[in-house]
């Protein structure tokens, strides 16, 4: 039999974690159907679990001048809904999921699942998201990017619980987040792409993508992006092929039971190159 | 075994469970609420929608631990209301009902979407609509009776 | 007196929104036993050695030795077994159950049986036909000596899920010492008694089977319930105890009939003038590992292989092929989908070539009263297709929006499709094998009952044909009561499938309720009628010659699109339909299944995507089998025209099946408009539009 722990507080789930293993669940929308059991039989969990959906301490959104600070268990539509979360991530989550799952499906859970198809990682890695992660021995923050090694793989220790999803408080002169699904709403993305870029007297100051469900994580590419600051908005339209060709490389998709990996790599670069041309 | 309360369609329970059990099973099995509908287990469907603190989630997609000293309304509940009555005659008189096993679920996402949009475009109730699966309307009766349901229940909202 | 068709509230909207209607699931009962199904690992072979955990007390396994009477399930073509013993044909079939009163260790046995098989090499080409049909009209393919020019085009349709949302399931206990009782999920109450009565061998009172309210069907639950009510019927027999089968979505998924794929060849002669002289038609399906009722679903294919039109000369063949997938089975059009898309895409694909009009080469071939049908029989009853044509195209602003999305810069199409569906069993199933019984009673304080095996699945039968009981008899509805149907209490009135249920049952029933006005004085008494062919029908179902059907019924869909130039996604905008039913029951009812039906139907045609990799199905839940949700739905505008059949209650015809059969043409018609490519396939999901975009055949 796997323990079960619903705790009363962090410090209780901290001294937990700290001599034993065990796996967290949070809004339950994901770990509920990969442990899924039959019909009327409690969920056929493999290991120890501890329940964090309702741990005040992984609750709230505030904001200080630079940053935005969401805790781990926050639904993902009382992110949508809160007014101070950037609109680059309101508008990935509203189309993200359905009504139903966005209010049991949290943000640390998505993070904590590093699924290669989970929307909201998307525009996370754009906003270059920190993991705030904590053990008795203290707080350990990293770069979402980092903290996500492979699929389903993250850089969280035995004695450690992501707490809070801090992100910079940022505005784009344009963003478009794009989810391809195999229909307009519900369903799981075949791709997805949110582009944003910001202008200072027509010449580019801030220029970032992100690709989901195209590699085995979401592609960001900083040091591409960085190539084209201080161009001007002509200049970035004009080498949007040599974009495209040095994206294509990351750019490499599976065959699966939704799709295939010819068609996400073509409608992939076909979003950059659209977001481009639309300028 | 763990002893969780929490608020079932107005009133207090309190259950001896397992925590790894489904909100599904607990409501459906331990309570007899026959009105909760299983149709995929996997929050695709939406057949067993409650509320849940007043908002829509999929009871097979919430383990029980997380419904400690929660507000859980079924569709039993919710028929109690004089909202539901207004949903329930625009239901009947759009003709939004046919086999039937999606429809507590749609009547919540409806209670649901209304709760929070007293006034909601077409575009906003497919969008409310939109993790309740129905294979037998082609959802355009539905969006009809919400419809209906927001102008004869107005202020009801 | 009030016209039948305007509409009343359905007589279960009440218990259905309240969730207190009782779905299979929600029955209790006392010392309930759980059975879970043990299924094989591999798709073709032999089992060599099967070793059993110990049993604790109370744990059964029931496989083909508990079997009483034969070990098949009656169907059509009865070559499934029950249980089966020793070969294996496809992967997850059922090899035996396992019941006990506790799930959790009814799993673990199972998971703990282990199977030794002996693998044999699977067939998954479509090679081993088991059924081959011919039959010609006019001069048959020796019309193509005569053509000028022979235009000939490949198509290729899918698998599709009915996708019910209530998964199968049954009950079943023993009532008293002998008589097993089974209340199930199902269309048809009769085929699942008629087929436990011969795997258990036993007399027709000691089988009972009852409907509770039914989750959907599709033609899903048209005879795959009988294989799990004759496994469950074994179960309680040797158990003694109540029994619940009920599939996950999964196993329902992997292990229930599909909509079979098809692949479809045409042909066309034609002369000098670009007339067309004849067809030649040839239809395969893949009937998965069993032929079931493969065959008839051939058939119904190659008899609409014309679609809506008439051609003088025709050569249609076809085969079922065996292989070693799923068993694939009925599904609302039940072979005519199939055939829909491919005459409808074929006939635009031909003016296309020959450079004219499609739109005016299509009507000119429109069949018309009197016209000999695709099995040489006649269309005796009025056709008002160019009138019902009109109407779509004034309501759509068809001509406008067809010029307008022709420009090269267009991404939007619209696209109309035409069509038929014969109403009834095909050929002369209804008079030979169903012989349909209804029975109408009153009792001493003037209640009607209506006693027929209809099952309600959601097409609302059971406020319709109390409403036509009711309006016959000028009594309240409430005083005319139909219970859910018991075979205990009703009579064999037929399986609720083939759009027959208002015209067939609902006529025999109306003819009843006519009879019981002329008596109605009297106090108590029981009015029983049984169908007769009306005598003009004639079809021998061995040359495939006559009328194979007594009635058809109409359409005309109208789909609009437009298709992401990004992503290459459909977008369903508007859709109109307009539909021949002979007389509207219940408006409101109808428009309903018109809705429905086209939904499903426009989805087969670009969205609903399902295949299998060496026998494995690889969408096996509703993840990632996707139907459409409300987002992907657009406007829907119906319009019901009267053009009553003699022998349909109120001159009514069948609805359910015609509003599903023309959605697929009609969306990829406006797809190819909006992308300029022809397609052959479906479903056109976006990456089949990607790969023609690179590959394909531009449209013009």
């Amino acid at each position: 039999m796997v323990k079960q722990i619903l705790p009363k507080n962090l410090s209780e789930v901290l001294e937990l974690i700290s001599k034993e293993k065990y796996r967290f669940c949070a809004g339950g929308t994901d770990m509920l159907i990969q442990n899924h059991n039959l019909k009327t039989l409690p969920i056929d969990f493999k290991d120890n679990i501890i329940y964090t959906f309702n741990l005040e301490e992984l609750k709230g959104i505030t904001e200080d001048e630079d940053f935005i600070t969401i805790g781990a268990s926050e639904s993902l539509e009382s992110i949508l809904e809160n007014k101070i979360t950037p609109q680059i991530l309101k508008d990935t989550i509203l189309q993200m999921a359905s009504p139903a799952i966005r209010h049991s499906g949290t943000i640390g859970g998505n993070i904590g699942n590093a699924s290669p198809a989970g929307d909201l990682l998307v525009p996370l890695y754009l906003l270059n998201a920190i993991v705030q992660l904590q053990s008795l021995k203290g707080i350990r923050s990293v770069l979402l990017s980092d903290f996500i090694t492979h699929v389903r793989r993250i850089d969280l220790r035995d004695d450690e619980i992501i707490t809070k999803i801090i992100i910079s408080k940022i505005n784009f002169d344009k963003h478009q987040f794009v989810k391809v699904g195999p229909r307009l709403s519900d369903a799981i993305s075949k791709l997805s792409f949110l582009g944003a870029v910001s202008f200072h007297e027509d010449k580019v100051i801030d220029l970032r993508f992100s690709f989901g469900a195209v590699n085995i994580t979401v592609v960001r590419r900083p040091e591409i992006e960085a190539q084209y600051i201080y161009k001007t908005k002509e200049e970035l339209k004009n080498s949007v092929d040599e974009l495209l060709e040095k994206y294509s490389e990351y750019i490499r998709p599976i065959d699966d039971q939704r799709s295939n990996k010819e068609y996400r790599k073509t409608v992939a670069l076909n979003l950059l190159r659209n977001f481009i041309e639309e300028l | 075994m763990a002893k969780i309360d929490f608020r079932l369609n107005g009133v207090p329970v309190s259950i001896e469970t397992q925590l790894n059990r489904r909100l599904l099973d607990v409501l459906h099995e331990d309570f007899d609420l026959i009105g909760i509908k299983e149709g995929c287990g996997e929050g695709e469907c939406g057949a067993c929608a409650v509320l849940f603190d007043h908002e829509i989630i999929n009871s097979c997609s919430v383990p029980i631990a997380n419904c400690a000293n929660k507000d859980i309304v079924t569709i039993e509940g919710f028929s109690n209301t004089s909202r539901y009555k207004i949903l329930k005659d625009a239901f009947e008189e759009e003709g939004a009902v046919q086999c039937g096993f999606c429809t507590p679920g749609m009547m919540i996402a409806a209670e649901s979407l209304l709760n929070k949009n007293p006034k909601p475009t077409t575009e906003e109730i497919k969008i409310g609509l939109s993790g309740n699966l129905c294979r037998c309307t082609g959802y355009n009766m539905i969006i009809k009776a919400i419809q209906r349901a927001a102008k004869v229940g107005e202020g009801k909202w | 007196m009030k016209d039948i068709r305007e509409s009343i509230l359905k007589t279960d909207g009440d218990e259905k929104i309240s969730g207190q209607a009782k779905y299979v699931a929600d029955i209790r009962m006392a010392n309930m036993q759980h059975a879970i199904t043990k299924r094989s690992t591999i798709a073709c072979g032999e089992i060599k050695n099967i070793s059993y955990p110990e049993l604790p007390e109370g744990y059964f396994i029931v496989d083909h030795r508990d079997v009483p009477g034969l070990n098949v399930v009656k169907i059509i073509f009865d070559d499934m077994p029950v249980f089966t013993e020793k070969a294996i044909t496809y992967l997850h079939e059922p090899i035996l159950l396992v019941v006990g009163p506790n799930k959790e260790k009814v799993k673990e046995i199972v998971n703990n049986i282990q199977i030794e098989y002996i693998e044999k090499e699977a067939t998954f080409e479509w090679k081993n036909s088991a059924v081959q049909y011919h039959f010609d009209k006019g001069l048959g393919k020796s019309i193509f000596e005569n053509a000028d020019k022979i235009i000939e085009y490949d198509y290729e349709t899918g698998y599709q899920e009915q996708a019910y949302i209530e998964p199968q399931g049954f009950i079943g206990y023993l009532e008293g010492k002998d008589k097993v009782t089974l209340i199930g999920s199902i269309q048809c109450p009769y085929y699942v008694k008629n087929a436990v009565i011969q795997v258990l061998n036993a007399t027709e009172e000691n089988v009972r089977v009852i409907q509770p309210s039914v989750g959907g069907a599709f033609g899903g639950k048209e005879e795959f319930p009988s294989l799990m009510a004759c496994q469950l019927a074994c179960a309680v027999k040797k158990v003694k105890k109540p029994i619940q089968l009920i599939y996950e979505r999964e196993e329902d998924m992997l292990v229930t009939t599909k909509r079979h794929p098809a692949r479809i060849r045409f042909s066309a002669a034609l002369n000098k003038e670009r007339e067309i002289l004849g067809f030649k038609i040839y239809c395969a399906i893949d009937a998965g590992a069993n032929i079931g009722l493969s065959g008839v679903v051939l058939s119904r294919a190659l008899i609409a292989g014309t679609g809506a039109y008439t051609i003088d000369n025709l050569d249609c063949s076809g085969d079922v092929f065996i292989t070693n997938t799923v068993p694939n089975g009925a599904f609302r059009g039940f072979g005519a989908p199939q055939m829909y898309f491919a005459v409808e895409m074929f006939m635009e694909h031909i003016a296309l070539d020959l450079g004219i009009d499609s739109l005016a080469f299509r009507r000119k071939y429109l069949a018309k009263q009197n016209d000999l049908t695709s099995t040489s029989g006649t269309f005796r009853d009025p056709i008002i297709m160019n009138e019902m044509i009109e109407k779509g195209m004034e309501i759509s602003d068809y001509k406008k929006k067809r010029i307008e999305y022709s420009k090269e810069k267009s991404t939007k199409g619209i696209g109309m499709s035409f069509f038929f569906h014969g109403c009834g069993f095909t050929g002369s199933g209804e008079a030979t094998h169903i012989k349909a019984k209804v029975r109408l009673k009153k009792d001493k304080d003037n209640t009607v009952y209506i006693l027929v095996a209809a099952v309600d699945m959601g097409q609302g039968i059971r406020t319709t044909l109390r409403k036509v009981v009711a309006q016959i008899l000028e009594i309240p509805i409430d005083n005319v009561i139909f219970d859910f149907p018991d075979t205990d209490k009703v009579p064999d009135s037929g399986p609720t499938v083939a759009s027959r249920t208002m015209m067939i049952v609902g006529g025999l029933i109306g003819r009843a309720a006519k009879e019981m006005k002329k008596r109605w004085t009297e106090t108590e008494f029981i009015v029983e009628k049984i169908y007769e062919q009306p005598e003009y029908i004639k079809y021998n179902d061995e040359t495939f010659r006559g009328d194979a059907y007594p009635a058809y019924s109409w359409g005309v869909n109208i789909v609009e699109v437009d298709v992401n130039p990004v992503t290459y996604q459909p977008k369903i905008l508007n859709t109109w339909s307009v539909y021949d039913i002979g007389k509207s029951i219940d408006d409101r009812i109808v428009l309903g299944q018109a809705d429905g039906g086209l939904t499903q139907g426009i989805a087969y045609g670009y969205l609903e995507v399902m295949n299998h990799v060496k026998g494995v199905i690889k969408q096996k839940n509703m993840t990632d089998y996707i139907i459409p949700t409300a987002m992907d739905t657009g406007n829907m505008e119906t319009v019901i025209y009267e053009n009553p059949y003699a022998f349909g209650p109120y001159g009514a015809k069948g609805v359910g099946e015609l509003t599903l059969v023309g959605g697929a043409p009609a969306v990829v018609y406006a797809i190819e408009q909006a992308i300029n490519k022809r397609i052959h396939k479906i479903p056109a999901t976006p990456e089949y539009i990607l790969e023609m975009m690179n590959d394909g055949k531009n449209r013009l």
